[in-house]
């Protein structure tokens, strides 16, 4: 190395030095250039889509599992049973937010909309149990109790009025009663089948 | 201290009863002790002032939680520190590993004796002061390689070992790039070469502007002895992304409390000799010190001297921040081929420029010049 | 570095550079034999971040394993969901509306800009000097809210879907994007100034682990460290795909302007260069995008024709392939994922011999591999 080559090397450490230090001064002195936000005194304002802790209207939901299905690491559990008037009644609806993974696949799912994201983001805590989220307070089994005593009830007055309904029809025509007989095993296979589409 | 003692003893006659030795070596210690404490003080306050200074310049805020803008930040680790389980590996050399922070230590801090803080404000005004000092820093080498070595550990075996070259290798620059001020001032003594550099000339009459060569000088020895502290770009055997910390990877607790607070030591060794040997100590510009009434000229010359040493750490954390590390085997080429040459050179350029101009520099020859 | 013979005898030490370890961009072990400082062989032991992301694909859905693409290179996750989308739309031939393919691009160009950021601090980092790792953090974050505002995560965005991307952009992104990028142009010259140029920082890297062209090819590199060794291979160019060919922008190459071609340094800088290149892409695709719908009609139950496909995209870290099978049910029958980290491994025990320790660290920066994409 000669001593062109050799003096090169003193002074382009130096200049390259000199120009970094000079940057770095910059942002030494300038007190505008602090980025820091002191959480927890200064928040972050959360945008609208931000995907936070999921959040189901009870209100809105019709039970049909659209978001127990799509969630790729199966952390929605809800049961449901079918109501006196039709309609599915949600006996528990549990989402484990230690698990879930904050993609959204379910929101999207949902067809009603009443799952969402909310903007929480700050549930740390000691119990793993506490990162459940339960949306329906009551117990289970009276759930199912209730909701079963009602649709008993029902059955029970649908039978009663059909058998009010029976007693005040006349008698029918022994014709007409014959041709009921013949066009009646069609409807019921029907109904055997709905049965078991239900499940 | 001898003349101290006899003044001391003068003042207070009850102390005449103890033999002048036993004075004496009150004297001693409780100056040692004031040292001690300002050097805990500085290394604290420095460990601290580091961290703000590199959120400043990485656009962040350093500690502020501890205290109003994180003042006691430094209290609050040092109790920390002193809290943690001492951990001693278990194939480990024990008496080593325990016997390694103490050398370290004490290299960093036997050297504050010889600091020439102000006018009358040194312990001990020892007239080999730079040659002590250099003898004295030393001590660090063996401490590091005792902690490579009694690690059990592979990584800090390896920082031990780079240590060892690097301290070793960058002793020769320090030691020559602080030659000319010694020789400027004819003497090794601290204080004698800070009262060099008074004369009336103001800024001017600092070393540093005495000749080319000294002026080179002054970078020279602050590269180099940045080198010897072990800070960026030179941190090679503490590299924290590298060697995990190297040497200081298997220390916990208040041993490696004392390894931290050395470095800041020795960064404040480094600042402090730059400063009396350069940049003129404790000399107020245009203000005879000496001249000044004892507690004046002493308090404000110990406010001059603190500030230019304050101001040269902060450059050195400044570097730090800013520039990468050099790899082993180019700090050895850096230190052999380009400083030491470089320092070499300077060296004889100052001599041969006191031999022809007959010990005047630049500033001394223009103010004749102007009578 | 000779050894004279007859010398005193010396003993090779084994050093394990573990898996915790804070340059090795994730949990890579290394097992370095080495003859003081100098390193006579290193092998790198992978699979401590395994998590059977292939197995997992066949147990769930072609629009559930989106969320899975993410944690495969959470650093470039966009591109990471984009080769999926694509694989699976080139196996089901689906149509992709136009203003989903330049809502792709945008954010798969931010989403490399945010990578290099990463990959160019912490080499920064890794190398000693700690300022620029926290300049680039702060880029970073600007971005991470843009995405924020966009699919509202900031790491694991989940923004594609097979058909095109879950959301059309706010009102307010694009002038956001642009306001951006005008900011970040003129940082990537100061970073040029404080640390690419500065001479201890180009001591580091010129000159150590030089990988020729033939090399690179022979032992499959691909992306930025194959372009760092001279070869101008492309994907966005030579294999386009998507909306690709509307853009103009370079293809950035080594060029050895400090050392040897495919030097370290080399690689570095086409990272640096190829950031400015992004920008160039997203400028004309903010400019350019045209209206219209976000998302093709798939069916909810989606079930792709069978057959097999390979789809190759061109993600930061180099080429990311997926070889996808399908028996024609709901769920993939074998997804294969190829990464460019996961090749680069080979050539790691090659290029490290005779280097020192801490050129090991410098290696494992400029090839800029990331352990999710390893191990999967």
């Amino acid at each position: 190395m000669g001593l062109k080559d050799y003096m090169n090397n003193i002074v382009e450490a130096v200049v390259t030095t000199a120009k970094g230090m000079r940057i770095t001064a910059r942002y030494g002195v300038d007190p505008k250039e602090e980025v820091t936000l002191q959480y927890p005194e200064e928040r972050w304002e959360i945008p609208e889509r931000y995907r936070g802790f999921l959040h189901n209207d009870i209100k809105k939901c019709t039970a049909c599992t659209m978001c127990v299905k799509v969630c790729p690491v199966d952390c929605i559990s809800l049961e449901s049973v079918r109501g006196a008037d039709k309609k599915m009644v949600l006996a528990f609806y549990d989402i484990n937010i230690g698990r879930c993974m904050y993609c959204g696949l379910c929101v999207e799912a949902c067809p009603v909309k009443s799952l969402k994201h909310t903007s929480g983001y700050e549930k740390a805590s000691e119990v793993r149990g506490e990162l459940i989220l339960h949306f329906i307070e009551e117990d289970a089994a009276e759930i199912k109790a209730r909701v079963a005593r009602q649709v008993a009830e029902a059955a029970a007055k649908a039978a009663e009025a059909a058998k009010a309904a029976e007693a005040a029809k006349p008698a029918p025509l022994p014709s007409e009663a014959a041709k009921a007989a013949v066009v009646d095993p069609k409807p019921a296979k029907a109904e055997a089948a709905k049965g078991e589409t239900k499940e | 201290m001898e003349s101290l003692a006899i003044s001391l003893v003068k003042a207070v006659p009850v102390l005449g009863a103890a033999p002048l030795w036993a004075v004496t070596l009150l004297l001693m210690v409780a100056s040692a002790v004031v040292i001690l404490v300002f050097a805990l003080t500085f290394e604290g306050v420095g460990s601290l002032v580091l961290r703000k200074v590199a959120g400043d310049i990485q656009a962040r805020i350093g500690p502020n939680r501890v205290g109003p803008n994180g003042i006691l930040q430094f209290l609050a680790d040092g109790v920390k520190l002193v809290l943690k389980e001492d951990i001693i590996p278990a194939n480990a050399d024990r008496f080593l590993f325990k016997l390694a922070p103490y050398f370290v230590f004490v290299g960093s801090f036997a050297a504050f004796v010889v600091v020439p803080f102000g006018v009358g404000l040194t312990a001990a005004d020892l007239n080999i002061g730079i040659y002590y000092v250099m003898a004295v820093t030393s001590l660090v080498v063996v401490g590091i390689l005792l902690a490579g070595w009694a690690s059990n550990n592979k990584w800090a075996l390896l920082g031990g070992m780079r240590a060892a070259a690097q301290i070793v290798s960058y002793e020769v620059p320090v030691g020559m790039a602080l030659i000319p001020a010694v020789l400027i001032a004819g003497s090794l003594s601290l204080q004698d070469i800070v009262r060099s550099q008074g004369g009336g000339l103001g800024i001017f009459g600092w070393n540093l502007f005495h000749n080319p060569f000294t002026f080179f000088s002054f970078f020279l020895y602050f590269t180099a002895a940045q080198a010897e502290t072990n800070q960026t770009p030179f941190d090679l055997p503490e590299a924290e992304s590298e060697l995990v910390s190297g040497y200081n990877v298997e220390y916990s607790g208040i041993r490696f409390g004392l390894f931290f607070l050395a470095e800041f030591g020795d960064m404040f060794i480094v600042a402090a000799l730059a400063t009396a040997c350069f940049l003129g100590g404790w000399q107020i510009p245009f203000f005879n010190a000496a001249a000044l009434p004892p507690v004046w000229g002493n308090l404000l010359s110990l406010g001059v001297f603190l500030t230019k040493a304050f101001l040269m750490v902060l450059v050195m954390m400044w570097v730090r921040w800013t520039l990468p590390r050099l790899r082993v085997d180019q700090l050895m080429r850096m230190a052999w081929k380009y400083l030491v040459p470089l320092t070499f050179v300077n060296l004889l350029g100052v001599s041969l420029w006191l031999l022809v101009f007959k010990g005047k520099g630049i500033p001394g020859m223009i103010a004749s010049l102007f009578g | 570095m000779t050894i004279r013979p007859n010398a005193l005898p010396t003993q090779e030490m084994t050093i394990n550079m573990g898996p915790q370890h804070p340059s090795t961009h994730g949990v890579l072990r290394v097992i370095l034999t080495t003859d003081g400082e100098v390193v006579t062989r290193a092998v790198p032991d992978i699979g401590y971040l395994h998590r059977g992301l292939e197995k997992i694909g066949e147990r769930v859905t072609y629009a559930q394993f989106m969320p899975f693409t993410d944690r495969l290179d959470y650093l470039a996750s966009m591109n990471c969901n984009c080769a999926w989308a694509w694989a699976v739309e080139k196996l089901a031939k689906i149509e992709v509306p136009e203003r989903a393919e330049f809502l792709r691009v945008i954010v798969c160009e931010l989403n490399r800009i945010s990578s290099h950021l990463i990959a160019f601090g912490s080499y920064t980092a890794d190398m000693g000097a700690f300022t620029p790792f926290l300049y680039g953090i702060r880029e970073r974050e600007k971005i991470n809210d843009l995405f924020e505002m966009l699919c509202g995560a900031r790491l694991t965005y989940n923004y594609a879907r097979v058909g095109g991307v879950s959301g059309d952009a706010p009102p307010g992104f694009l002038e956001k994007t642009v306001e951006f990028l005008d900011y970040f142009a003129p940082k990537i010259e100061e970073y040029n100034e404080l640390i690419s140029y500065n001479k201890i920082f180009v001591h580091r890297l010129a000159n150590v682990a030089t990988v020729t062209a033939a090399e690179a090819v022979a032992y499959g590199l691909t992306g930025p460290s194959l372009r760092g060794s001279g070869v101008p291979f492309d994907l966005r160019k030579d294999e386009p795909y998507s909306v690709y060919p509307k853009f103009d922008f370079k293809v950035c190459v080594g060029t050895g302007e400090r050392g040897t071609l495919g030097d370290c340094f080399d690689r570095y800088m086409v990272r640096i260069n190829e950031m400015r290149e992004s920008i160039r892409i997203i400028r004309q695709a903010v400019a350019r995008i045209p209206d219209g719908p976000v998302l093709a009609k798939v069916p909810r139950v989606f079930k792709p024709p069978v057959g097999e496909v390979y789809f190759r995209s061109e993600c930061p870290r180099g080429e990311t392939g997926i070889y996808l099978v399908s028996d024609g049910t709901t769920n993939p029958f074998r997804l294969k994922i190829r990464t460019g980290s996961f090749v680069t491994m080979n050539i790691f025990e090659k290029v490290t011999r005779g280097l020192m320790i801490a050129d090991i660290v410098a290696v494992i920066g400029s090839f800029d591999i990331i352990l999710p994409e390893i191990d999967r």
